[in-house]
């Protein structure tokens, strides 16, 4: 029974990090409708700038933090500019800015690879909090805390931050219909632009916390997440961060129990054929609700 | 005291030269080798170390005038990194350059199995380094200097159960790469022939970000030792999972474990974790390895790892084959002259027999780091 | 003379690849062309590669002859695709068809009856490269004549606007039938073709890489035109190797950026059929 509930805190850790990084990712799919490819490439560096600000500038373990999760934030912002900006001032749908993802994953997975020496790195001991703290005799690594934590502020944060803010709307309106928002008062460009630094910035707090939690700094770091964040989104629903968030740390539960009881060579087979079911039954997401469709 | 080895290595390497039978020597130009490098992607962390030993050894080999005077041995390098598509072009390419008289490629079975039916209709001689998937080596074209790990590590597992007497026995396997999955078949049949019971295997994937969960599963088997057959970032990952979550029992690790930047990376957490060693830049004890390491260490800014010294080897063996060549060689003659080499001279293994057209090492040692950073013999009173 | 055939053997494979790769993008073409983005031929890809090469491998026939068996696979495996994504709506459908393209390698890898699982197959097997061209300018004659009969017009109108489509007596849902169909027989022939290029197919073969580089070739080439495909297929495929040869220090930068560029200034791709109309139409008015 320790083992299993061991096991559950293990899964929710795991998916606390799908679930970030799958926040970030449906954010930029919801409201700018791009199906970002380099999307993971942010996690890897916002994991890298962490690292240096800890062993360059000795920065202190929030500062550092801040510090990758700034630059996670910052890249998405570049990347958006460069690669995607140019298309939507003319107007290409999401198939151009889908290539031009794969562009920039392209090079940013190959910069971060000489960034590293072709290496994976880690964080240097006593950089981060690595305490074990026990609940009878079952162990609970600080990290892990520290990483569910840090999902449920951001989940609620986001959350109030889409739905109840004035912000929130205008990102919801121009994920809707740019046009119209704009035509209502929205600033579209200044909406575009925040909307990609927080979902560069959240995705780059998931590859934070990855880098630390895996000792595995490195670009293979963004490529893992991506794909068990791309589920997490899919089974989540896009357009709502607590689905993504909710996804993210079943799936993470998911793989860990599976593992553990059943199968670790079918664990991935399990967990996407889950998926495929889970879209077919709910083909929205956790929260979705029918759409407009036009007969 | 460096460069009384060198002086040595070169006198060692100059007395390997003089029964040449050939007086004429290789006509003076400049030969090239075709080299496949994976310096980036993946395995580019072992792809670098392979092709700066290979660097190193054509740099040693050309300023030494040992192939004859006026002999330059090149690497012509081409990029795949490490995708059997891209390493098919560049090697179409080396074999329409008809100034390429050998190559060089592969850590990954998909990219050799690729390359080897290429290289067999080109006649184009072809030299493996990394890759070690079974029945690779076809002597005239097609040899490996990879030193196969699988004996090295029954060895680990065999020696690590006499000196800790286990009753049980879990263990960790890349599920998805066949090399690791083959070695962790190995190990556990000679556990188990040792009495030792299996209570658990755990798979994990290369595409991995979490094994803290693994660890604990591999915890919940209450095993009196746990061995550890995956690639080098899971290995770094499972075996720290493990030794966070208070498992203070024995960990066999394997060959992966070795490079410098591995005890850098992971410090304390990984002293005390045996694994077999081909070569060791703190270990060498023959002239010609230290040479070696110093010389490597000098151009490199880092000490060499197995991996450098498998590429260093390449080189070495080329040469060698080029060495028994006189006037202009041709790609059929350096195969056949290759076929002849019955142990790879000079070497940074203290021996090196060829066997079919596979390279290998005598014996085993096993090791592990220490606290404070170096490799010693496992275990440490011994 | 020597130049000429040296020339001709370092770049064969590159050519073959462009080839292939061509073949697994006019797979993707034909779903999109129906106006459904869908990743699943590589799917299709795996299923036809590693079939063929099993009837290669046992049967002891040639490349040419496990070609039926692959597009029959593929056909067969995006019947059932068709079957269960045609349920869903467009960017659900996109995501679900990336979700088969990782369950593609979890499949792949626990098979190894058909694939050889984690040891991957090898496959002697060799295809002249004239052979595997005259085989794409087949199917390239296939996608024109296709492109203009009644399935091409249909497939067009519901690409725009499937409200229009069906008020037109064209069912949108027996024409995306018919493109899932034709993306998977498609799809199987060049995960054979695939294969015997490769010699060797292992669990990565058929994977993301394989499912960017088609989607990739489609868009970049131009997504409005089956030429598009083929056009985008053999600059994606001669790009790395321009850029190998221009910067090899940088060479996968310089491929992104080069990607990067053509996109931003072109795109609706390299082959653009409105902007020959309008070409057309200016002249007309000039003249």
């Amino acid at each position: 029974m320790e083992l299993f509930a061991e096991q559950v805190l293990n899964g929710c850790a795991l998916g606390a990090l799908y679930a970030l990084f799958a926040i970030g990712f449906g954010l930029v799919f919801a409201t700018l409708g791009i199906l970002n490819a380099a999307h993971g490439t942010y996690a890897s560096w916002a994991a890298i700038a962490a690292l240096a600000a800890t062993e360059r500038l000795g920065l202190p373990f929030p500062l550092a933090v801040l510090a990758g999760v700034v630059a996670g934030g910052l890249l998405a912002l570049f990347v958006d500019q460069v690669a995607f900006q140019p298309l939507r001032a003319r107007g290409a749908g999401m198939l151009a800015a889908l290539i031009t993802s794969i562009a920039f994953w392209i090079i940013l997975d190959s910069l971060a690879g000489f960034a590293t020496g072709q290496q994976s790195l880690s964080f240097p001991q006593g950089s981060y909090p690595a305490r074990m703290y026990h609940l009878g005799t079952m162990p609970l690594p600080a990290m892990q805390l520290l990483t569910i934590a840090a999902m449920l502020v951001a989940t609620f944060g986001i959350h109030l931050l889409v739905r109840r803010s004035r912000f929130g709307a205008a990102m919801r309106a121009v994920g809707w219909n740019g046009a119209a928002a704009a035509l209502g008062g929205v600033n579209p460009r200044m909406v575009v632009l925040a909307t990609a630094f927080l979902a560069g910035a959240t995705s780059g707090l998931a590859g934070v916390l990855a880098g630390i939690s895996t000792q595995n700094v490195s670009f293979s770091l963004g490529e893992g997440l991506l794909l068990k964040g791309f589920a997490a989104v899919v089974v989540g629903g896009y357009d709502d961060v607590r689905g993504a968030a909710i996804a993210g740390v079943a799936l993470g539960i998911a793989e860990v129990i599976t593992a553990q009881y059943l199968s670790t060579s079918l664990r991935d087979g399990i967990t996407y054929a889950l998926l495929l079911g889970f879209l077919l039954v709910r083909p929205r997401g956790l929260f979705g609700r029918a759409g407009f469709v036009r007969a | 005291m460096r460069i009384c080895w060198r002086m040595a290595a070169a006198l060692l390497i100059g007395g390997a030269a003089m029964p040449a039978a050939h007086a004429d020597g290789l006509a003076a130009g400049d030969y090239r080798i075709g080299f496949v490098t994976e310096n980036t992607g993946p395995i580019a962390f072992a792809g670098l170390s392979y092709y700066h030993g290979a660097q190193l050894a054509a740099e040693e080999i050309t300023a030494s005038g040992r192939l004859g005077a006026g002999v330059k041995l090149t690497l012509a390098d081409k990029e795949s990194g490490s995708d059997p598509a891209r390493a098919i072009q560049d090697m179409h390419q080396f074999i329409a350059d008809r100034s390429i008289l050998a190559t060089s490629c592969c850590i990954l079975s998909a990219v050799a199995g690729s390359l080897k039916p290429i290289v067999l209709g080109a006649g184009m001689p072809l030299v493996i380094f990394g890759a070690t998937a079974p029945g690779l080596p076809k002597p005239p074209v097609v040899y490996s200097m990879t030193i196969l790990p699988g004996p090295k590590d029954v060895a680990t597992a065999q020696h690590a159960v006499e000196v800790m007497h286990p009753k049980t026995a879990a263990y960790f396997v890349s599920a998805d790469n066949d090399a690791f999955k083959a070695r962790m078949a190995a190990g556990q049949h000679a556990v188990e022939a040792a009495g030792v019971k299996t209570v658990g295997v755990v798979s994990v994937l290369s595409s991995d970000t979490d094994f803290t969960a693994p660890a604990t599963q591999a915890i919940g088997y209450a095993p009196d030792m746990i061995l550890v057959y995956t690639t080098q970032t899971p290995a770094e990952g499972i075996i720290a999972a493990l030794r966070a979550r208070g498992y203070a029992k024995t960990i066999v690790g394997n060959d992966v474990l070795s490079p410098a930047t591995v005890f850098k990376k992971m410090g304390a957490t990984v002293a005390d974790v045996p694994f077999p060693i081909s070569f060791s830049a703190a270990l060498a004890a023959t002239p010609e390895a230290k040479a070696f390491v110093a010389a490597y260490t000098k151009k490199f800014d880092a000490p060499p790892d197995i991996y450098s010294a498998q590429g260093y080897q390449v080189v070495q063996f080329i040469a060698q084959g080029l060495h028994v060549l006189s006037g202009k060689p041709t790609r059929e003659s350096l195969g056949a002259a290759l076929a002849q080499i019955k142990s790879v001279e000079p070497n940074v293994y203290g021996g090196e027999p060829m066997v079919d057209g596979q390279a290998e090492t005598k014996d085993t040692v096993i090791v592990a780091w220490t606290k404070d950073g170096a490799i010693a013999p496992w275990p440490s009173g011994k | 003379m020597d130049w000429l055939s040296d020339t001709w053997a370092a770049y064969q494979s590159t050519l073959g690849f462009a080839a292939v790769n061509a073949v697994l993008a006019l797979s993707t073409y034909a779903v999109l062309s129906a106006g459904v983005l869908s990743f699943a031929s590589v799917s299709y890809a795996a299923f036809g590669g590693f079939l063929g090469a099993q009837v290669m491998l046992h049967a002891g026939i040639g490349p040419l002859l496990a070609l039926p068996a692959a597009i029959l696979a593929g056909g067969v495996l995006s019947f059932l695709v068709a079957l269960i994504f045609l349920r869903l709506e467009g960017h659900w459908m996109a995501l679900a068809s990336l979700a088969l393209v990782l369950i593609t390698r979890v499949v792949v890898l626990n098979a190894p009856a058909l694939t050889g699982g984690v040891n991957g197959l090898s496959i002697p097997v060799e295809l002249p490269i004239g052979v595997l061209i005259l085989l794409l300018l087949l199917l390239m004659l296939i996608f024109q004549r296709l492109a203009v009969s009644w399935y091409g017009i249909a497939a067009r109108a519901v690409r725009e606007d499937p409200a229009v489509a069906a008020s037109l007596g064209m069912s949108p849902r027996r024409v995306q039938m018919i493109a899932f169909l034709i993306s998977g027989a498609v799809g199987g022939a060049g995960g054979v073709l695939l294969a015997v290029m490769l010699q060797f197919l292992s669990p990565d073969t058929y994977f993301v890489n394989i499912a960017f580089t088609m989607i990739a070739s489609v868009v970049l080439g131009g997504s409005y035109h089956w030429a598009g495909a083929v056009a985008g297929a053999a600059v994606f495929t001669a790009l790395p190797v321009i850029a190998q040869a221009v910067v090899p220090a940088m060479q996968d930068v310089a491929n992104g950026v080069a990607l990067l560029l053509i996109m931003i200034f072109l795109p609706r791709g390299l082959i653009d059929p409105r902007a020959w109309r309008r070409r057309r139409a200016a002249r007309r008015r000039n003249a």
